[in-house]
């Protein structure tokens, strides 16, 4: 996958989990508690994220994380096991 | 000062909602099929009461149903039934109403599926111990209304949901609420809880492939309960509020007893029993002679069913034969936590309407049951006052006492 697919399919998903929030206004730079997410639904997102895009969210890592941009480029780090 | 009941909601096997219960239950309605909800390949048991037809994504947003276990999902659909049927409740302050929920497994569902992932070495989901703990469900209950008292929740096995009400009872009577919800909620239709209680062989075994008649309490050839799940739910308030308010009555919660066998952690014993029931009399005031219907406990195990036959005979002497019986669980299969809450509607109903369920399967009795336990039909008979028994693992035996109001 390249960087260009992989942005626009994370960002389809955070959008498929954020309530109230035009898809169209996400983008890498977009934090996470401006898209009315708490800490708790970003653990949440992160959570679900790891299935969908078969990678695992280091536990102290995961704290770094605030952007959507922040998940693009932790995936792109960390690719799915097998898939590197 | 009298409490009465002013609001019921149920989900079940053979109905979600009151009327569609009562309907079916009245009409013997079978509610145990095989499983669908798992692969039951490596089950010994593999039937159960589950509802089949129970949407949380009807009335729960995906980030709810994402937060909670299916037994907190039940206890909700149950509490928005009865807090709708008990109409507003707006003349009480917040920190006055309490919720008091009964619940054996918790949030087991969520349990089981986590465990696996962990030892999958997947991540485990973020809100798996909001959602195990058996509290879960009557916080939500709790946040979803605005319910600001006191919140408890109780756990005993089986005779959960049966102490949660009685619990109830006490806090209004002490003072400490002024309206309670409370009832029971369970849903361990699943392979983990399923195989402890198979390892135990508490379950039936041997009608895998004939469901509909496996929970036959009472009957010959019995050989376990079959698993259930769901809630019940009932708003409890003072008498003289209640009315004050408005509220429709359904009927008085009158005593509640509870006493512990201390003799085995499963094993029944008719002695804990008696007492439970004579406590729950006393508590309302009543003599034995004044019962004239019982909700058994009764799960459809080999064990149970003769214990508490003897324990009622030994209690209401020469009146036992002639207090008819019945066993909801013939139906619905037993909802452990939940049962006992579901016991109390089906008695607050029988009250409402004259009307005793029956008993299904129960073709040939066991000669060491030899009580009138409403054999496959409903029966007409002016009931003014009902017991409603539960007994659990642990020893733990509670009986209600319901009264026309």
């Amino acid at each position: 996958m390249d960087t260009a697919e992989l942005e626009a399919k994370v960002i389809e998903f955070i959008a498929s989990k954020v309530d109230n929030v035009d898809a169209s206004t996400i983008t890498t730079a977009s934090k996470f508690d401006e898209l009315g997410l708490d800490s708790m639904d970003t653990i949440q997102l992160l959570f679900d994220a790891e299935d969908t895009f078969g990678v695992t969210f280091d536990g102290e890592e995961v704290k770094t994380l605030r952007s959507v941009g922040d998940i693009i480029d932790y995936i792109s780090k960390h690719p799915p096991e097998g898939k590197a | 000062m009298h409490i009465v009941v002013t609001g019921i909601g149920i989900v079940s096997p053979i109905g979600i909602g009151v009327e569609k219960f009562w309907e079916n239950a009245v009409a013997g309605v079978n509610g145990i099929a095989s499983i669908q909800s798992f692969d039951v390949s490596k089950q010994r048991s593999r039937i159960a009461g589950e509802i089949n037809a129970f949407d949380p994504s009807a009335f729960l947003s995906a980030k709810q149903i994402e937060q909670t276990d299916r037994f907190t999902q039940l206890a909700l659909h149950a509490a928005n039934q009865a807090m709708t049927d008990a109409g507003s409740l707006e003349s009480y302050e917040p920190r006055r109403l309490a919720v008091c929920l009964g619940s054996g497994m918790g949030g087991f569902s969520t349990f089981e599926y986590s465990a696996t992932r962990k030892f999958q070495n997947k991540s485990v989901p973020p809100f798996s111990v909001p959602r195990i703990m058996a509290n879960s469900a009557g916080a939500w209950i709790a946040t979803q209304y605005g319910l600001k008292g006191i919140n408890l929740t109780c756990s005993t096995a089986c005779s959960s949901g049966a102490n949660a009400i009685g619990m109830a009872l006490d806090l209004l009577r002490s003072g400490k609420a002024d309206a309670v919800v409370t009832g029971g909620a369970e849903a361990c239709v699943l392979p983990l809880t399923m195989s402890g209680f198979e390892a135990l062989f508490a379950l039936s075994t041997g009608f895998n492939n004939d469901p509909a008649h496996a929970s036959r309490p009472f009957a010959k050839g019995r050989d376990g309960f079959v698993m259930g799940e769901g809630a019940g739910i009932l708003i409890l308030e003072r008498e003289d509020a209640a009315k004050q308010r408005g509220a429709k009555i359904y009927a008085q919660l009158a005593g509640y007893g509870c006493a512990c066998d201390a003799t085995h952690i499963v094993a029944p014993d008719m002695d804990g029993q008696i007492a439970a029931m004579q406590a729950a009399l006393g508590d309302a005031g009543f003599a034995p002679d004044k019962v004239d219907y019982i909700n058994a406990h009764a799960t459809s195990t080999p064990l149970g069913d003769v214990i508490e036959t003897k324990a009622i005979k030994q209690l209401f002497g020469e009146h036992a034969k002639d207090i008819p019986i019945s066993a909801t669980k013939s139906m619905i299969g037993h909802s452990i936590g939940a049962s006992a809450a579901i016991g109390s509607i089906a008695a607050i109903m029988t009250l409402q309407t004259g009307t005793i369920h029956p008993t299904i399967n129960l073709l040939e009795a066991d000669p060491e049951c030899d009580l009138d336990y409403t054999p496959n039909t409903a029966v007409q008979k002016n009931v003014q006052t009902v017991l409603c028994n539960a007994f659990g693992f642990g020893g733990n035996n509670a009986s209600l006492v319901y009264t026309t109001s």
